[in-house]
């Protein structure tokens, strides 16, 4: 018939083509993408919650809290969204059935985004010497929006590590889908990135 | 059904026992990954927080079954009333409707073998036990949530309200969360990619909709709740300002967040009601359901707008007159749907040939239930009325109309309904109707008089009342009332129980039902279906043709997928058969996972940061551990 059983796709072009052959996206990938759904939902509900406490309060940032950066939170948020451009080649050189070259743009892409979140930790840092979240709610919706940001990408990292783990092995069916979904997060990440990175600096625009 | 099967067709047969056979005993349930067992699990867990919801509400009644009685303390009252609430929403309601009928029943009648994600299964299963457990720990050592089920701040921020208690609702809630969302994701993957070939979505049943319905609202629902509940936290253990008026902070934040979440959340709790009503009926009439993708598009309707009418839980906190206005038109709209899947229900029951058994009596009275409590539910959309009656009795009568009139009786039904499936046996017709008419009468009398005493102005949540206001006497009939509807609940415990042991053999289709699951034996085995079956209308069951040809297919081998554990994976729209995808089997990793999980929340509420870390490092490493060994490798 013509229907490919997945285990038997235990090597890179088994793998390969079973994902090239399929008709419809593997349950992997829907799993994945309703698992952004709520993730997006849920940071649609902080971002909400910063304008509606926005508006409920006269001063915003309140009076003695500097506002915040603009260029440094900008151009971190440009480095991390063109790690998908490797990222994307990573799933097309899967998809090709090229695990090496998989990894490669995966370790391209976890490397810079360490780096990332290294000076974002440190940026963190600063900010709460300067401000405290028991003082106002401005502070207190601004570490809790951009903490659970940085928490987004830590688990993305931690995915990246597991799938270049995984890939010592080669390709299999289970690790192709694992790709598809680690690349799919990243886009949802970035994504993210750029949404809080906006209701970040909104104050100073 | 083994009995004439040629030789080769045995031996396929036999393949499959082998393949999909589990473990025995404790170790067998713990590490199970089939659908059915963990359906069950469900269902005894969500029974028993039932029962626990039940005590709770019998306390209720009777501490109010006269003026000035101390049978609970106004402390204990509070913590009684809150409990109330957050086990029959969280702990019963959601668990029995997604966690037992949708586990148990969607993958049988779509023709699968199991859910998309067996172990994500297991795992929402032994997360939800662990929520459940945690926030009745906090009952069990004195420290019950106590402010309400919708638990407002401020009477629930640290200032009023020192002490775990609320840690223990807003941290039980996350985490609840987290068994609640793994199950949706699942419920939609498996309803969308798991169906058997040619189920497309236009010949999936009505059933399958609702719980697609449902698990859509969970998904984009529950992140809200979880906010608000993290917001509360931060409040309370680390002095955020979220809901500090003086800093900046707004109180109203909680109850827009909680009822963003709060009030999909009733059409999740109701839908599956729906979607059991639209399983029963055409069985006992004996005809299709009339207006079948008008009933499909209004129950997936009701969640969407579920999504836009959350303010009208808040007509009485000094919106503006836009706002509130708004709201109450859109409110207005959820007749529309709720009423196109009423009519569907009253014409198929008239234009069929209805047999009473026990399964449609508890329709029929749900039917009542939910015309009345519909109306009053209408009622509040108008903004004065609304204003007059918040937080009276009439709101707690329209929403236990809704709640345990429409909500709780369909579920009760299918109780009765898909005994002989899942048993084997037949459960006993006569004290069944007795214990329909039993939780009839006793709801219709513990719930109607309080429309009443609300009007009469008593307040909900209090813990007594003065004598001599003219409530007393409604008070009593709804006492009585509370507990004639548990003497018909206790009833019907026990004729299951009872039928379990000694009830008539069933055959795999007693009742002459429309959909899939009837077709495999009463219980099914473990890989449910020898042949995968091929759908060709949305009462497969019907297509006799079809059935037959069933049979002759695993005579011939085909679609027996009897290599593995595996199972046929479709396209999305049309069920086109695309992959044999090769299901993991039992598992430890889901339990160790989840222990996990409940180690951190745990650490989290004593305030154990290292400890913390410890266990969000062994969550880490259980992840590992499930992801460690792929299917074809196992």
């Amino acid at each position: 018939m013509g229907v490919p059983r997945s285990m038997e796709a235990t090597y890179d072009s088994a793998a390969a083509r079973v994902d090239r052959g399929r008709l419809a996206m593997p349950n992997g990938w829907w799993g994945a993408a309703l698992f952004i759904a709520t993730e997006l939902t849920l940071f649609g509900c902080l971002i909400a919650t910063y304008f509606y406490l926005r508006f409920n309060n006269p001063h915003w940032p309140p009076p003695g809290v500097e506002h915040p950066k603009v260029a440094l939170p900008l151009i971190l948020t440009a480095i991390l969204v063109s790690t998908t451009v490797p990222i994307f080649f990573a799933v097309r050189a899967a998809r090709a059935g090229n695990a090496r070259l998989t990894w490669l743009l995966f370790f391209v892409a976890v490397l810079v985004q360490g780096g990332y979140f290294g000076i974002q930790v440190h940026e963190f840092l600063s900010d709460l010497d300067k401000m405290s979240p028991h003082d106002s709610a401005y502070a207190s919706i601004y570490f809790t929006l951009i903490g659970a940001h940085h928490a987004h990408v830590v688990v993305g990292i931690a995915i990246e590590l597991w799938v270049l783990w995984k890939l010592f092995g080669g390709l299999t069916n289970y690790r192709m889908i694992g790709v598809r979904v680690a690349a799919f997060y990243w886009y949802f990440v970035s994504f993210l990135a750029v949404a809080v990175v906006l209701t970040q600096i909104y104050p100073s625009l | 059904m083994t009995i004439a099967l040629p030789p080769e067709a045995l031996r396929r047969v036999r393949r499959l026992e082998r393949v999909w056979e589990e473990r025995q005993g404790v170790l067998g349930w713990i590490t199970t990954t089939d659908h059915k067992r963990i359906g069950i699990l469900y269902l005894f867990t969500s029974l028993l927080f039932f029962g626990a919801g039940g005590v709770e509400a019998l306390l209720i009644r009777t501490q109010l079954i006269a003026p000035n009685q101390s049978t609970l303390s106004p402390a204990a009252f509070d913590t009684t009333m809150t409990m109330h609430g957050v086990t029959m929403i969280f702990l019963f309601v959601i668990p029995i409707s997604t966690g037992a009928f949708g586990n148990y029943l969607v993958p049988l009648m779509i023709g699968a073998r199991d859910m998309a994600f067996p172990r994500l299964n297991a795992f929402s299963y032994w997360v939800f036990l662990g929520s459940g457990l945690f926030i009745y720990t906090g009952v069990f050592t004195g420290h019950g949530p106590n402010a309400g089920w919708f638990d407002y701040v401020p009477l629930a921020s640290r200032t009023y309200n020192p002490g775990p208690a609320i840690d223990f609702y807003a941290l039980g809630l996350i985490f609840n969360a987290i068994s609640s969302t793994a199950a949706a994701i699942n419920f939609i993957v498996t309803i969308f990619k798991m169906r058997a070939p040619g189920m497309s979505l236009n010949r999936m049943p009505l059933f399958c909709y609702a719980f697609l319905a449902v698990s859509f609202a969970l998904v984009f629902a529950l992140p809200a709740l979880s906010v608000d509940c993290v917001f509360l936290e931060l409040d309370r253990r680390l002095g955020f300002s979220f809901f500090a008026p003086g800093r900046g902070g707004d109180v109203l934040l909680w109850q827009h967040l909680f009822w963003i979440f709060g009030h999909p959340e009733v059409y999740i709790i109701i839908l599956p009601a729906f979607g059991i009503a639209t399983s029963i009926i055409p069985t006992f009439t004996r005809r299709r359901m009339v207006a079948f993708p008008m009933v499909a598009l209004a129950e997936i309707l009701v969640a969407f707008i579920g999504f836009g009418v959350w303010a009208h839980h808040m007509f009485a906190v000094g919106l503006s007159t836009i706002t509130t206005v708004y709201f109450a038109a859109a409110s207005m709209i959820v007749v529309i749907p709720s009423a196109i899947q009423l009519f569907a229900w009253l014409t198929t029951l008239v234009t069929g040939r209805p047999i009473f058994k026990t399964p449609l009596l508890w329709i029929i009275g749900f039917i009542v239930f939910f015309i009345i409590g519909g109306l009053s539910g209408i009622m509040f959309a108008a903004i004065p009325f609304d204003q007059q009656l918040t937080d009276t009795y009439f709101v707690v009568a329209h929403f236990h109309f809704i709640i345990f009139g429409a909500a709780v009786f369909p579920l009760l039904g299918g109780l009765y309904y898909w005994f002989p499936k899942v048993t084997g046996r037949m459960y006993h017709e006569g004290m069944g109707k007795l214990s329909f008419w039993l939780t009839f009468v006793g709801s219709a009398l513990t719930f109607f008089p309080m429309h009443i005493v609300g009007l009469l102005g008593m307040p909900r949540r209090q813990y007594t009342y003065p004598a001599g206001v003219g409530w007393d006497s409604y008070n009593l009939f709804e006492t009585i009332g509370a507990y004639i509807l548990a003497a018909g609940l206790v009833l019907l415990v026990v004729n299951l129980v009872v039928s379990y042991f000694r009830g008539a053999v069933a055959e795999a289709d007693p009742f002459g039902g429309a959909t899939l699951e009837w077709s495999t034996s009463s219980p099914p085995p473990p890989y449910n279906y020898a042949v995968i079956p091929t759908v060709s209308s949305a009462y497969p069951m019907w297509d006799v043709e079809d059935r037959q040809e069933d049979v002759r297919k695993l005579n011939r081998g085909e679609m027996v997928l009897d290599e593995g554990h595996e199972t046929p994976a479709s396209t999305v729209l049309d069920a086109n058969f695309d992959e044999i995808l090769d299901m993991p089997s039992d598992s430890p990793w889901p339990i160790v996972t989840a222990l996990m999980i409940t180690g951190i929340f745990a650490m989290i509420l004593t305030g154990h940061l290292v400890a913390m870390c410890v266990f969000l490092a062994l969550f880490a490493a259980s992840l590992a551990g499930w992801h460690g060994v792929e299917p074809q490798e196992a």
